[in-house]
């Protein structure tokens, strides 16, 4: 009898087991959640710019222009001409009455600045804004030819070379001055080559 | 009457009954995985408590002047029928300072742009929270809903979204709060664990503060160099403008970053405080241990 007893008591303590055990199932299964998003900007990087080059009166007058769509870019220009015909580089003003007037450079009214290199550095960068076209070109640039000759003109070449570089930024987001720019150290590019071709 | 109750009373019709039990107990339990709830009781789902998990990802930046839910997911307690409330934003809208009905401008390169990100407890329950950032260049799918198509052969580490609070850095531990796994990070993919328990309504401490896009993008060129051989030219009266055999040579520059885009994905996980290690080891793959009585998680 009491044999018996014990037995039952094994079984009624299996069945309760079994009961809680069939309830193991939906412990494991644990609260989760999740939540994803993206989100992104495409980098613009191009750069368009033109020259025009206008010969007049022993004089080139250069204006640099970007074009729409084009990043900001600082700007610096030079010419070469032959060594009998020195060059001297002028700016042009408007007066009051809205007449032209050439100026020499340097000079603290001309956003032309020299460069102990040669070069011309212009003050602003320019940038591309539909609404003021001013923002996108530089003032014109005057190239004159010294020692011109009296008559017909002779075989000569003045070239003007003009570079532009992407404006550089700090991190808060303002730009760097020009005369900040070490052009040589940011003009470094780190270039991949790519197959060219022959024909 | 004698026969049936010693029928009753011997021991093998105890042992035969209680099989037939537990096969009865097995056989009700398919049944019910089979039957489909239709009806309950209004009385019945009143006194019930159900607990609800849910996560928010929070987005403060220039175009947010305050912290906004950018994506949710909660698990609808009202409806109760394995439905989740859930709505999706564009991360990083208004990074530029742009209203979001505005046409988005290009990024300016080596800007540091603010972009706060942070995870907010929607859910009535406690729970730990995991991040997944990740970061790549590539161009936007051809469908809607479907995922951006990546670049791999541009550097996701130009993108440098600022990581803060964190618990873990390169140069040792640091007073944060945000856990970096190290075995789970790659160039691409960051894994950061919250450190505390996130309760019920609260939200953490940011994990990032800014995103820029560093200046090497703007310096990395392709070159396509062409040579051309132009052959003789001559005047009408036999003049030698060009020697024969002379080459030019053309170098065409392209930016390697010039019309991508870049993106940055976040995604994040939570789960319920009970039971953590086994939850997290569950859910996520992942090996923590939990302070008991802090409840401060570190990852094994």
């Amino acid at each position: 009898m009491k044999k018996r007893s014990g037995l039952l008591t094994v079984l009624a303590v299996l069945a309760v087991t079994l009961v809680l055990g069939s309830s193991i199932g939906t412990a494991w299964a644990y609260f989760t959640t999740y939540v994803e998003t993206e989100g992104g900007y495409t980098v613009r990087l191009e750069e368009e710019t033109t020259i025009e080059e206008e010969f007049f009166a022993w004089m080139k007058r250069v204006v640099i222009t970007v074009e729409e769509g084009t990043q900001p870019v600082y700007v610096r220009a030079r010419a070469f001409g032959g060594d009998a015909y020195p060059l001297s580089y002028w700016y042009e003003a408007v007066d009051a009455a809205g007449q032209k007037s050439e100026y020499p450079l340097p000079s603290e009214d001309s956003r032309w600045i020299p460069g102990a290199d040669g070069f011309y550095y212009y003050r602003d960068y320019l940038f591309y804004d539909k609404d003021n076209a001013d923002a996108g070109r530089t003032e014109s640039l005057l190239v004159r030819i010294e020692n011109a000759p009296e008559g017909a003109a002779p075989d000569f070449d003045v070239v003007v070379v003009y570079e532009t570089l992407p404006v550089k930024y700090k991190e808060d987001g303002t730009a760097y001055r020009a005369d900040e720019i070490n052009w040589e150290e940011e003009a470094k590019l780190s270039v991949d080559q790519a197959e060219g071709g022959t024909e | 009457m004698r026969r049936i109750k010693k029928f009753i009373q011997s021991p093998k019709t105890t042992v035969v009954i209680f099989g037939l039990a537990v096969v009865l107990l097995l056989f009700s339990s398919i049944g019910g995985s089979r039957a489909a709830l239709t009806y309950f009781s209004e009385t019945y789902a009143s006194r019930v408590q159900m607990y609800s998990i849910g996560v928010t990802l929070m987005e403060k930046n220039d175009g947010k002047k305050e912290a906004e839910a950018i994506a949710f997911r909660d698990y609808d307690n009202a409806a109760s029928d394995g439905t989740w409330d859930e709505g999706r934003g564009m991360l990083l809208d208004g990074l530029l300072g742009n209203e979001a009905d505005e046409e988005p401008q290009a990024p300016i390169v080596g800007k540091r742009y603010n972009e706060e990100l942070s995870v907010h407890n929607s859910g009535d329950i406690d729970q730990y929270v995991r991040v997944s950032i990740y970061k790549y260049w590539g161009r936007d799918p051809e469908e809607k809903g479907q995922k951006p198509i990546k670049d791999r052969t541009l550097d996701p580490g130009l993108i440098d979204l600022n990581l803060v609070n964190l618990m873990n850095t390169d140069a040792g531990t640091s007073g944060g709060v945000w856990l970096v796994d190290g075995e789970a990070s790659t160039r691409e993919r960051t894994v950061l664990y919250y450190s505390k328990v996130l309760r019920a309504g609260d939200t953490t401490e940011p994990f990032t503060d800014t995103l820029m896009i560093r200046e090497m993008a703007a310096k990395r060129v392709t070159q396509e160099v062409t040579e051309e051989v132009i052959e003789e030219e001559t005047t009408d009266d036999g003049q030698i403008i060009t020697s024969k055999g002379k080459k030019v040579k053309t170098i065409k520059t392209t930016y390697d970053y010039d019309g991508v885009k870049f993106f940055v994905e976040a995604k994040v996980d939570a789960v319920q405080d009970h039971n953590a290690v086994d939850a997290i080891w569950s859910a996520w793959g992942r090996r923590v241990t939990v302070d008991d009585d802090k409840k401060t998680l570190s990852l094994d």
